[in-house]
């Protein structure tokens, strides 16, 4: 007896819960909006947040349930509302979608020029602070406004947020450019002293087409778009972080007839910050791995005093383009390889002092750089493909 | 003691222990807001100062073997101020545990399922605790070690995971933080993961193990305090400087995980060790509160008291603190201050006063 | 107004159990009246016993030398084989008594001296007590009576009929022996002895059934089986008060543990190969006429996971083949959960590719996923069900009817999502995987699946949480029902997911067999090299 009574109250309490509470919190596929890519720009006229959304539109995104969806629709919408705060101009977007963002897909998310140049600071915490969101989205600069870089469809992929994900993730392939997401950006924010950058991103009408791609990466200071980076630039950067994955290294052959064209196979690097008498000094050593790939001269190159020579060569570009990175961060009065920091970790009682005057401190430090470029295989030909010069 | 007459060995307590711990691996997570990049050190340093405090928990338990505390402090202290005691130690159990239930709360509100009704999880997680601790501890002990081994099997694949994201680089410098912080810290650390375990002092009487419960519950708060070391480590190495501008750093890290297309949310992770080891510890605490109370009021049996102590606990849960920001502030100040006599004095005390008063000699004869 | 609806159903349960109770099953009344030494008394004492049984026979005859005695057999006439009673009880009495010498003088009034001279057959019994009479003649054997004699002699001629050996139908191996049990108990113990042959093997009789007096045996090896257990099972055959036994299932349902809990604590099987394994790892096998099923106790969890093949393979391919059984048991319990769970609450654990085929594919279906999943699951148990019974000739078509119709159309209409389909079909198929948890396999489906759709992944993992609790305080004849894995043993842990070589697996489990040594099944260094010749003895 004493058995059922229990019983029968537990059923009931437990049906009194699950019905008096509501709805749980579950919400069905079909009803969320799914979203892949977020622009923000600031509005012409008012001056407030547009908020470009790009949702998935599943009716014409596949094929999969037997109907062929055409193929012809576009299978994303690009959304957009206006609204005082990033958050408001979200649930803004409510009016025209019928339903709440769904944010935890978003891929990247793209700052307008005008947003950028005005200072990200004040719209991270949005980003950061949504539960939705997470860290890995990333993010870039737009070199005009947002909303037209999400528009522009591309060939390959079926939403142009993923072509840009695409684009930014492969950074290896060049080296000229890096993948920055949410965290990093929040790290270097943290930072009084570094600056962070975020790739930049731009459409360029050729024919009919619109194409996306990344011309260089936007810099910083306290949140707050001050300059640009050329390809070159960067990879210097990437050089010192020792994020270098592959890229072409162009070095003239050395009878000067011609180019030897080297693929980076690998790269390392190690700096050790060093305070003497006074004076900041960076030691860095680059260690690189290239390989042959191309040759336009009819020189062989593939001999031990060949490789010598274009080892060096190699080693001079790496470190004009470090230098070249350099001086520009020194123009900008940009500390963007995080030099900083690493004097930091070494020497914590200096840089309470010096945090201070870090800006004026930067501009002058020494940096010394040692190469150490090593060729590591010629593909697959022994020598080119030209008459025989007496002599291999 | 009542009707439970399970009876658990020295390696379940080994990994009762352990999974006790474990089991404060988030609640910790808000020690990185003082700590930051040395909070390392201070679990370190927490472990150390209370190791010698859980030892006297032990010494305790294998003094009085099959005593629970409640006997013991009326047998140390006499009728009145051993009851004042153990009341005070109930009071304890039953903040903690409320606490604790909250916590899950808030690990499900915050970041797996935000938009279920806090109450109704609330619920149903207390009416499961409730089941646990009706089943008896004996169920609880046989079930510790597959807890432990499916937390320690999360942690370290999330570990070996964000082995390419991590920067060791990102401890130095090493001692940057003012002493007074560190001290905090310490404090916060040795009370909240290893100060609580004291609950245990209500089921080590349940051993059947002569050797007495020392030398596995050091093994057990060691393995624990290893899996939280490893769990801040690695929270320090991937996160950084941001560590200490989340809520959850741990959350946070996991999300991070982005390998291949396949291998990129694993929150779930997370969520389903953490939950099991909240629950794990939530039962133990219940079961101590429950126990406690039935010995008390001198009831026969703990069981009768499980429903309604779990609901009161759970509208203590679901009122008590007005938001998150207040609870932390709480349990940071407040919390830590009130445990500290009865982790810290109490039982070396107690000890001290059974030695001096050579009790169990009598004792011995009672039996159980 | 609760209480007094509560209170009314109360009182009615209550009525019931108490008229149950009184026209219930009450012990039969042993007719313990003796036989009379009259012949003709005694047949018509048994035939009004068998009062309205139109097949009962009885036969008068004269035997002895000057057909000075007269006799009398009785039996029913379709149980008894009409030859044997001729050529063995009706011709040497009538006829070779003629050749023992009249100057022997025997007095067949005593039944003893018809059984010992005269009557050449095996199987008989004497009785006394009328009862004894009317079970062994209900039992299919024919009675002898002698005119004058108090006692009567029951012979057990019988044939039964009853099934060739043959391959069990729900149990088939690809290697291994195919015999299986059948209807027949006394077949059953004879396959069991043909495949253990030490005296230590014990087959203890009990009759269980106050009208079906069903032999039921308990088979065990003395040597390696708890004394404790032997006992406890006796107890609980012992206290089984009921009409029949028509199944072994019966039996069990008496006996289990723990009747509410949807895990079984026995387990049954139909081949003797399993029986023998199982007994002699120390547990007690119970067999009952007229059902091919086994018992046997204890029953732990990981039995479910283990078949005889696995044991008959080389350890790699029965490893694989555990854990793949494993897994099936999860898939089949939590995959319908799973997808709901991820689906409704956790849209944000699905990576993004996923999730967008998925929304793609239930584009068009008006259910909510829950409702969706449960529809599928509940057609796919009718199909099942109906598979079992169909006739043979329909089965194909039907077969391919509902595929079909509840895959390709029900999508193609839009009812259901592809998805969906496919994550039933493969619930289902894996449900197969593991025979002996189908029940609580279906039932938990549905249980996590409720949870899912109410709670989202938090209520799964409670589900788990309270499915594991339950399970760790299940106790299957006082072994706990997930050792190895709970109260944590290395040495068992050996059989369960991995199986390691059988040299390897030389110790019984713990937790079964006595305690007092003799855990050892082999001897010690058995793992087979070029080098090493000949074996140890088995200890």
């Amino acid at each position: 007896m004493i058995l059922y009574k229990k019983i029968y109250v537990f059923i009931l309490c437990f049906i009194m819960l699950v019905a008096l509470s509501g709805c749980l919190g579950g919400r069905e596929i079909n009803d969320l909006e799914i979203v892949i890519g977020m622009g923000i720009d600031k509005d012409k006229d008012t001056g407030d947040i547009l908020l470009t959304a790009q949702i998935v539109n599943e009716k014409e995104a596949g094929g999969a349930s037997g109907e062929g969806g055409g193929g012809g629709g576009k299978a994303y919408w690009n959304v957009n509302s206006i609204g005082k705060s990033i958050f408001d101009a979200a649930r803004q977007i409510t009016h025209k979608t019928g339903n709440r963002l769904f944010v935890s897909h978003n891929q990247v998310v793209i700052f307008g020029h005008d947003v950028a140049a005005e200072g990200l600071q004040k719209h991270i915490d949005f980003f950061l602070r949504a539960h939705e969101m997470r860290p890995t989205t990333l993010i870039l600069v737009a070199e005009g406004r947002a909303s037209d870089i999400m528009d522009a469809k591309p060939e390959t992929e079926r939403f142009p947020a993923m072509n840009i994900t695409k684009l930014v993730k492969t950074y290896g392939f060049t080296s000229h450019l890096y993948k920055v997401n949410m965290k990093d950006f929040a790290t270097c924010l943290m930072s009084g002293t570094s600056a962070t950058f975020a790739p930049l991103v731009t459409v360029s009408q050729d024919r009919e087409n619109k194409d996306v791609f990344v011309p260089g990466m936007a810099v910083f200071k306290n949140g707050k778009m001050v300059g640009k980076l050329s390809h070159d630039e960067v990879r210097g950067v990437l050089w010192v972080l020792g994020k270098v994955e592959s890229g072409v290294v162009i070095v003239p052959s050395p009878d000067g007839k011609g180019k030897a064209v080297l693929e980076i196979v690998n790269a390392k690097s190690k700096v050790k910050p060093e305070i003497k008498d006074g004076r900041i000094i960076f030691h860095i050593k680059i260690e690189e791995e290239l390989s042959l790939s191309e040759q336009t001269t009819r020189e062989n190159l593939a001999t031990v005093p060949g490789f010598g020579k274009v080892q060096e060569a190699a080693g001079k570009v790496v470190r004009q383009e470090i230098m070249a990175a350099f001086e520009r961060s020194k123009e900008l009065r940009l500390d963007i390889f995080g030099f900083g920091e690493m004097l930091h970790k070494k020497y914590k009682n200096e840089w309470k002092i010096m945090e201070h005057n870090w800006d004026d401190i930067y501009p002058t430090i020494e940096l010394d750089i040692h190469v150490d470029s090593r060729i590591v295989s010629n593909d697959l030909l022994r020598r080119p493909a030209s008459p025989d010069e007496g002599g291999e | 003691m009542g009707t439970d007459k399970g009876k658990i060995n020295g390696r379940q307590l080994l990994f009762m222990f352990a999974g006790f711990i474990q089991g404060s691996a988030l609640l910790i997570d808000f020690t990185v807001g003082i700590t930051e990049h040395q909070t390392w050190m201070v679990i370190l340093a927490g472990l150390i100062v209370t190791i010698p405090f859980i030892l006297s928990y032990a010494a305790l338990a294998k003094r009085f073997p099959g005593n629970d505390l409640v006997r013991i402090n009326d047998m140390v202290y006499g009728r009145f101020i051993g009851k004042a005691l153990s009341l005070y130690y109930i009071f304890f159990l039953s903040m903690t545990l409320s606490f604790n239930i909250l916590d899950v709360g808030e690990l499900y509100v915050n970041f797996l399922m935000p938009d279920t009704p806090f109450f109704f999880l609330l619920s149903v997680f207390a009416a499961v605790i409730a089941y646990a601790v009706y089943k008896g501890i004996e169920a609880l002990a046989k079930v510790s070690h597959l807890f432990v081994a499916t937390s320690l099997f999360v942690i370290i694949t999330t570990s070996v995971l964000l082995a390419d994201q991590m920067d060791f680089s990102r401890f130095l410098p090493l001692f940057e933080l003012p002493f007074i912080k560190l001290l905090q810290g310490i404090h916060i650390m040795s009370i909240i993961p290893f100060g609580e375990t004291i609950a245990f002092l209500m089921i080590m009487e349940h051993m059947n193990d002569t050797k007495g419960p020392a030398r596995y519950s050091f093994f057990g708060v060691l393995v624990g305090a290893a899996s939280l070391l490893i769990v801040s480590v690695r929270n320090t190495a991937v996160l950084g400087r941001t560590q200490t501008i989340w809520t959850s750093p741990s959350f946070q890290s996991i999300r991070l995980i982005d390998i291949g297309t396949v291998l990129t949310r694993m929150d779930f992770l997370i969520g389903i060790a953490q939950t099991m080891l909240i629950f794990f510890k939530c039962s133990i605490f219940l079961y101590a509160l429950t126990t406690a109370l039935s010995q008390l009021f001198g009831l026969k049996s703990y069981k009768p008291l499980v429903l309604p102590v779990v609901g009161i606990e759970v509208i203590i849960a679901a009122t008590v603190f007005q938001s998150p920001v207040d609870h932390a502030e709480i349990t940071q100040n407040a919390g830590i201050i009130y445990s500290a006599p009865l982790i810290y004095l109490f039982p070396p005390l107690t000890l001290l006063i059974a030695k001096i008063r050579g009790l169990p000699k009598t004792e011995r004869s009672r039996g159980k | 107004m609760f209480r007094y609806i509560f209170r009314r159903i109360r009182c009615s349960s209550l009525k019931n159990e108490n008229d149950r109770m009184k026209n219930g099953t009450a012990p039969e009344k042993k007719n313990s009246e003796p036989l009379l030494p009259s012949l003709e008394n005694n047949i018509r004492a048994i035939r009004e016993n068998l009062r309205g049984s139109s097949d009962l026979a009885v036969h008068e005859f004269n035997f002895g030398h000057d057909r000075r005695y007269r006799g009398a057999i009785v039996f029913i006439s379709d149980m008894a084989d009409k030859d044997e009673i001729n050529k063995n009880i009706l011709q040497p009495l009538m006829f070779g008594s003629l050749l023992i010498s009249s100057d022997a003088d025997i007095d067949y009034t005593k039944i003893d001296n018809v059984a010992r001279n005269l009557v050449p057959v095996t199987d008989s019994r004497k009785v006394a007590l009328l009862y004894e009479l009317l079970d062994s003649l209900l039992a299919g054997a024919v009675i002898l009576l002698v005119d004058g004699s108090k006692e009567a002699l029951a012979v057990r001629t019988g044939k039964r009929e009853s099934r060739s050996i043959d391959e069990p139908a729900t149990e088939a191996v690809v290697r291994g022996p195919r015999e299986g049990f059948n209807e027949n108990v006394n077949t059953s113990i004879a396959l069991i002895r043909q495949k253990i042959k030490s005296p230590d093997l014990c087959v203890e009789k009990l009759v269980i059934g106050e009208k079906s007096k069903t032999d039921v045996y308990i088979v065990y090896v003395k040597s390696v089986a708890d004394p404790k257990l032997i006992e406890e099972v006796r107890k609980r055959l012992d206290r089984i008060k009921t009409d029949a036994i028509l199944e072994s299932g019966y039996i069990e349902q008496f006996i289990e543990d723990d009747p509410w809990s949807i895990f079984p604590t026995v387990s049954n099987t139909e081949k003797p190969d399993k029986v023998a394994a199982k007994i002699l790892e120390g547990r007690v096998a119970i067999l009952a006429d007229g059902t091919p099923f086994a018992l046997v106790v204890p029953m732990l969890f990981i039995e479910s996971f283990q078949s005889v093949e696995d044991y008959y393979t080389r350890p790699f391919l029965a490893s694989i083949m555990r854990m793949v059984r494993f897994l099936s048991y999860i898939i089949s319990t939590l995959g319908p959960a799973a997808y709901v769970a991820l689906t409704v609450f956790h849209q944000e654990l699905i990576p993004t590719q996923l999730l967008i085929s998925i929304a793609e594919g239930r584009e068009r279906v008006p259910f909510p996923a829950i409702l969706e999943a449960f529809l599928m699951i509940f057609a796919f148990e009718i199909l099942r069900e109906a598979g079992v019974r169909l006739p043979k000739p329909v089965g194909q078509t039907v077969g391919i009817v509902g595929a079909i119709v509840l895959g390709e159309a029900s999508v193609q209409a839009g009812l259901i999502s592809p998805i969906m389909v496919i994550v039933v079909s493969a619930t289902a198929i894996a449900s197969f995987a593991v025979p002996a948890q189908t029940d609580s396999g279906t039932i938990l489906r549905y249980i996590f699946l409720a949870l899912a759709g109410i709670a989202g992944g938090f209520g799964v993992i409670l589900g788990l949480l309270v499915t594991l609790l339950h399970l760790v305080s299940l106790r299957s004849f006082g072994t706990p029902y997930l050792w190895p894995i709970a109260p944590l043993n290395i040495a068992g842990l050996r059989d369960f997911l991995i199986r390691m070589p059988l040299w390897m697996l030389s110790r019984r489990p713990q937790a079964i067999v006595r305690s007092d040594g003799n855990t050892r099944s082999q001897g010690p260094d058995l793992m087979p090299s070029p080098n090493k010749g000949g074996g140890n003895d088995t200890v």
